[in-house]
């Protein structure tokens, strides 16, 4: 503050400052920010942070809510289920297979459309505004309209797909196990991409100019300019899309389940959606919960990777 | 020296031509794959049925046809769909509008001890996929008879989408010039009217992007209002469309119709502010 302060009255600065001082050190000032916190606080913590802790609590419990009954206290009986049913380790196995491909796949075409966008062509704007028709997209309209692409029977996917060799008839794109995760895989990062393009491509614009020139009086190729110059001037920018685009997979869940609800047989039964499952198909919450709490867990290391890297973040641009 | 050496004017190697082809069908591939579906929902829409269900469709719309939107609403409950959604949406806005105005000033003009542990507990919250709560929040909802009711369900809404309106509207107020506040301070206003008078008029298009997302984050969302409502009365608009998919005898053309009325609205506002909205989802990491 002191510093701007100054910035004031060319003609007195000194008294300018300790004014402001004098004010912002008033006793309103130290309770106000507390006051400003507080209610947001509360808030989340009514709707979010309560339900996890009872959701934590519930796991600890056979809950029967058609029958009305009070839960009964089981200890770690959800958890030992948990831990030796074969589904739940697929479902672990599905959630990573999901969530490193979508890093993937996103990122790299995130990467490709900055690096694109990054050279001055025309209609460049025009072409940049399309790029984030996805982005802003509603997810249950996407779903609607990927489904009715891959339509079995009059899906226009099947067009190009019959003009490969071997292909004589129309694709059942989701009810083949590979195929349906690589859909969900694609429209995920579909979604998801044109975002991690506009966040590389502003990184793409801070490196100086003068590195490039440099090297290329050094005599670089382009891979080595990219390779050398581009990829070390985004590489904390990558690093964290890494984080958001793994929490963004993570939580998928309209598209998982208005597609392919999990199936065919489990081929896309991420985490999420086999809590939704379990709980909304299966009507067995306690367990549901204990599957939601593994889920937490995940969400909570994935957070605390985020916050490592942004007070690295933090310290390195001081 | 090597420049000098060059003749001042060279034919267009072939190279760079072709290298100037490629890079143009490459934006024209990325361009069609980014818009190709939203184009397919809107021939599918516009075009007669005849022509869509059959293989191969045609790749052009051979007819126009806006007869399908009217039949949304003569057939099917719409408008009744986007009036909850619209209520539902108003109401996250309206208490996203509120508390982020609060905590963005929390966070961007004071200085308070506290301040980066409430920035943590914000960047968590907004992190945790909103399955999590499902469960426990329907019984909860369940007990207090808070089930089948817009008000709570928007409410819910407003909690995953609050973190984020805090973060794009701190992006803004920090980059209120100190000298404006600094003057109100020395002319004895407080802290709360150096918010109202200078801090917010100077915001207002980060107060827009708040209710864009707020709302709209509301408006598209789907597993609270799938699981939290039942009765059909209730239905927003994004779960009543996937119910059009269950009615079996709904054409094609009609349920396309209702994707497009569902998406106008917001990819419009969130394509105007897209360059807000980035900013709060990378919470400020990265300059968008």
């Amino acid at each position: 503050m002191s510093e701007t302060a100054s910035a004031i009255g060319a003609d007195d600065p000194t008294k300018a400052t300790k004014r402001v001082k004098a004010q912002f050190a008033s006793r309103n000032m130290r309770v106000l920010p507390y006051a400003l916190a507080l209610p947001i606080v509360l808030y989340e913590a009514a709707l979010i942070i309560y339900p996890i802790a009872q959701g934590i609590y519930g796991s600890f419990q056979q809950i029967e809510l058609a029958a009305n009954q009070p839960p009964t206290w089981v200890g770690f009986a959800n958890y030992q289920r948990m831990l030796s049913d074969p589904g739940f380790w697929q479902v672990i196995q599905t959630t990573v297979i999901f969530t490193v491909l979508v890093i993937l796949v996103a990122l790299s075409a995130g990467l490709m459309t900055a690096l694109l966008f990054n050279r001055p062509f025309r209609f460049r704007a025009i072409a940049r505004a399309l790029l984030m028709l996805p982005w802003a997209f509603p997810d249950v309209p996407v779903a609607m309209i990927f489904l009715w692409i891959l339509s079995p029977q009059f899906g226009i996917m099947n067009v190009p797909a019959r003009l490969l060799p071997g292909v004589k008839e129309n694709v059942q794109w989701l009810q083949i196990p590979e195929l349906a995760m690589a859909w969900i895989v694609l429209i995920t990062s579909w979604k998801a991409f044109p975002f991690y393009s506009l966040v590389i491509l502003a990184a793409l614009q801070a490196v100086p100019q003068e590195l490039y020139e440099a090297a290329k009086v050094d005599g670089a190729t382009p891979l080595q300019l990219f390779r050398y110059v581009t990829l070390p001037g985004i590489r904390t920018t990558l690093e964290l899309l890494v984080v958001l685009a793994s929490i963004f997979s993570f939580k998928q869940f309209t598209f998982i389940f208005l597609m392919t609800g999990g199936g065919p047989s489990g081929a896309t039964e991420t985490i999420v959606m086999r809590i939704y499952n379990t709980a909304f198909r299966f009507y067995d919450y306690s367990y549901a919960t204990a599957i939601g709490v593994a889920g937490f867990l995940v969400s909570l290391m994935i957070a605390f990777v985020f916050i490592i890297q942004q007070a690295r973040r933090a310290r390195e641009a001081a | 020296m090597a420049t000098l050496a060059q003749p001042r004017y060279t034919r267009p190697r072939t190279g760079q031509v072709i290298g100037k082809i490629a890079l143009y069908l490459t934006v024209f591939g990325v361009s069609l794959l980014t818009i190709f579906p939203v184009y397919w929902m809107l021939v599918s829409t516009l075009q007669p049925n005849k022509y869509t269900m059959r293989y191969p469709p045609p790749f052009f719309p051979q007819e126009i046809d806006v007869k399908p939107f009217a039949a949304l609403f003569t057939e099917h409950p719409l408008a009744l769909w986007i009036r909850n959604s619209f209520l539902i949406a108003s109401m996250a806005m309206l208490v996203c509008l509120a508390l982020s105005v609060m905590g963005a000033y929390a966070l961007s003009g004071l200085r308070w001890k506290g301040k980066n542990l409430f920035g943590l507990f914000l960047l968590v919250t907004q992190m945790l996929p909103e399955i999590l709560i499902i469960i426990p929040i329907y019984i909860i909802y369940r007990g207090l008879g808070l089930l089948d009711s817009l008000p709570p369900l928007s409410f819910v809404d407003a909690a995953f989408a609050l973190p984020i309106c805090i973060w794009i509207l701190k992006n803004v107020f920090d980059s209120v010039p100190p000298e404006c506040l600094d003057a109100a301070v020395v002319d004895g206003a407080n802290e709360l009217s150096v918010l109202w008078q200078i801090v917010l008029p100077l915001a207002l298009p980060g107060l827009v992007a708040v209710a864009v997302v707020s709302f709209f984050s509301a408006w598209n969302e789907y597993l609270f209002a799938v699981i939290l409502l039942s009765s059909g009365n209730l239905q927003p608009a994004s779960v009543g469309l996937t119910t059009l998919r269950s009615i079996a005898d709904t054409p094609i053309e009609q349920y396309m119709a209702a994707g497009t009325i569902f998406s106008i609205l917001p990819v419009i506002f969130y394509l105007s502010m897209q360059r807000y909205i980035i900013s709060g989802l990378t919470a400020g990491a990265v300059k968008g």
